[in-house]
């Protein structure tokens, strides 16, 4: 599926009537089966663009577009094709990680038979055979992790929007789920939106890495990562990363900086 | 911190609690003996042991605190009931609540002993009265946690449930009222607290059973049987206790993950 986002502008009413504008006429193609990270400082607003594409958020204006490039013509309604792996897991404490996968199947009225036996097989491939009674406050954080990653896998939508998983794990937890999505990726061919503040893990996962600006979000430019498929982690030592890596290191850096100043800016004035 | 099994230091922290309970008693038995404290003022532990196996031997503990629980139970049923049901609809409907909220606000804050004369004048002073004074105290912690828990759903889960594809019932059911659970445990807690106070005063005040616990207690106290009163009022701490437990290990057995709720 490609998602094709036009002008989409998004405004939070602010404190003392001064509205804060979180992303400023963002337009960009994720074509399809592409994996796109969206890499920018904090507050940039990306968080808020892969909510707009799920159909989670509204956009004050703008429009998203989600097209199969087979019919090109026909717009699919926002969020039937997406799933979203969200920053802070968001798995149901009172369910079993079993049920906690199943969700998405039950809402859509499968049976249970069906429903545990999908998930299952699912919570296998993602290595938590055996755990599928636990409640997901007695997992590791890598745990919940994959839990939410099959919670996401088991709908089969051909688009995954990924805000930030990575970011409450350790270093060590990080990388193998890192190699997890690669082969999640490789396999699945998913169109994947992957939002990120780092700039190894944007370049390491990513076809494109889509730099942003500090708030107002704008695209400040959009890295193209020719590393072959499929990745692995050995690559970051290689020259071509390297020089990627410096590229957006310098593109990033002014941008963090910007980010820094409005946030001591935001504190003085508050 | 807890305290190292095998050393020294541990056995005396796990051991302490028990022996000063043991030496206020000792303490208590001295005093009274060695001043002859006169019974109707404070009578000596052991005098009071002697009194509670007595009443338990006669049968009149057993049967006053059975007829109190059966009135606990049914008042905080009813509570529960009536509590957690308006607690959820309020919380599901905004005009539910906007109806609701003035009357709630305007008799949460009633001291509920108040009500007394006016249920005695309109249900006499029987079984309804008893029950009805402590479920409308229960009611208001009940349906204010019900009614908070159900706002405060995390708006995350809410999201990432539409994600997945349910729609507003679907989310109602599967996620807003579970996740309320930990806060209606909250109130149906405060409610037995209330409850066990109200059925006693009530037992206390204008009843017309003679039975219950707070019925002993007030006959007790009247004819000046010091030790009656210690005896039961012994009784209703050590029950309310274990009632108290017994609701902790039934909220475990129901929502077990109440447990890890708070590491994310």
């Amino acid at each position: 599926m490609d998602v094709t986002v036009e002008d989409v502008t998004q405004v939070w009413p602010g404190r003392r009537g001064v509205d804060v504008v979180a992303l400023d006429r963002f337009s960009h193609r994720f074509a399809s089966r592409r994996f796109s990270c969206l890499l920018g400082p904090s507050g940039c607003g990306k968080s808020t663009l892969v909510q707009i594409v799920g159909g989670i958020e509204t956009a004050s204006s703008g429009r998203v577009r989600i097209t199969d490039p087979a019919h090109r013509e026909m717009v699919r309604p926002l969020g039937a094709d997406s799933v979203m792996v969200w920053q802070n897991l968001n798995l149901f404490p009172w369910r079993s990680v079993l049920d906690n996968v199943a969700f998405g199947l039950e809402m859509q009225g499968i049976s249970k038979t069906e429903r545990h036996e999908r998930s299952r097989t699912l919570l296998a491939s993602v290595g938590l055979r055996g755990f599928e009674g636990h409640l997901p406050g007695q997992l590791s954080g890598g745990m919940r992790q994959r839990v939410a990653l099959a919670r996401a896998l088991i709908l089969e939508r051909p688009i995954m929007l990924m805000d930030e998983p990575f970011g409450a794990l350790d270093a060590q937890t990080k990388i193998v789920m890192q190699e997890e999505l690669l082969r999640v990726f490789d396999e699945t061919k998913k169109t994947i939106i992957f939002v990120t503040h780092a700039i190894e893990e944007a370049i390491l996962l990513g076809d494109e890495v889509i730099v942003m600006t500090a708030r107002p979000g704008r695209i400040k430019e959009v890295l193209p990562v020719d590393l072959p498929r499929p990745r692995s982690l050995e690559m970051v030592n290689s020259k071509a990363f390297g020089s990627l890596f410096d590229r957006a290191f310098h593109l990033i850096r002014e941008e963090v900086m910007t980010s820094m100043a409005q946030q001591t800016m935001a504190l003085e004035t508050r | 911190m807890k305290p190292e099994r095998g050393t020294f230091s541990g056995v005396a922290e796990r051991a302490a609690p028990a022996l000063v309970v043991i030496a206020v008693l000792l303490g208590w038995e001295l005093l009274v003996r060695w001043h002859g404290i006169a019974p109707i003022y404070l009578p000596a532990p052991s005098s009071i042991a002697t009194y509670l196996f007595r009443m338990i031997a006669n049968g009149s503990i057993e049967f006053n605190l059975g007829v109190t629980l059966l009135r606990i139970f049914a008042g905080f049923a009813v509570a529960a009931i009536t509590g957690v049901t308006l607690g959820v609809l309020m919380g599901m409907s905004r005009m539910v609540a906007r109806i609701a909220d003035p009357w709630i606000a305007a008799l949460y804050p009633l001291p509920k002993i108040a009500l007394i004369p006016l249920l005695v004048i309109w249900l006499g002073t029987g079984e309804v009265y008893k029950i009805v004074i402590s479920a409308i105290t229960a009611f208001f912690p009940i349906v204010i946690s019900t009614y908070a828990g159900i706002r405060q759903t995390d708006q995350g889960l809410i999201k990432a449930a539409r994600d997945l594809g349910a729609n507003r019932r679907q989310i109602q059911m599967k996620i807003v009222i579970p996740a309320a659970i930990p806060s209606i445990f909250a109130g149906l807690h405060l409610g037995m607290g209330v409850t066990i106070i109200l059925v006693v005063a009530a037992e206390m005040i204008g009843s017309s059973s003679q039975s219950g616990m707070g019925f002993l207690l007030i006959q007790a106290g009247q004819v000046m049987e010091t030790e009656k009163v210690f005896a039961s009022l012994i009784v209703l701490a050590v029950v309310g206790a274990l009632v108290i437990k017994l609701q902790e290990w039934i909220d475990r057995k129901v929502a077990p993950w109440t447990a890890y709720r708070d590491e994310h």
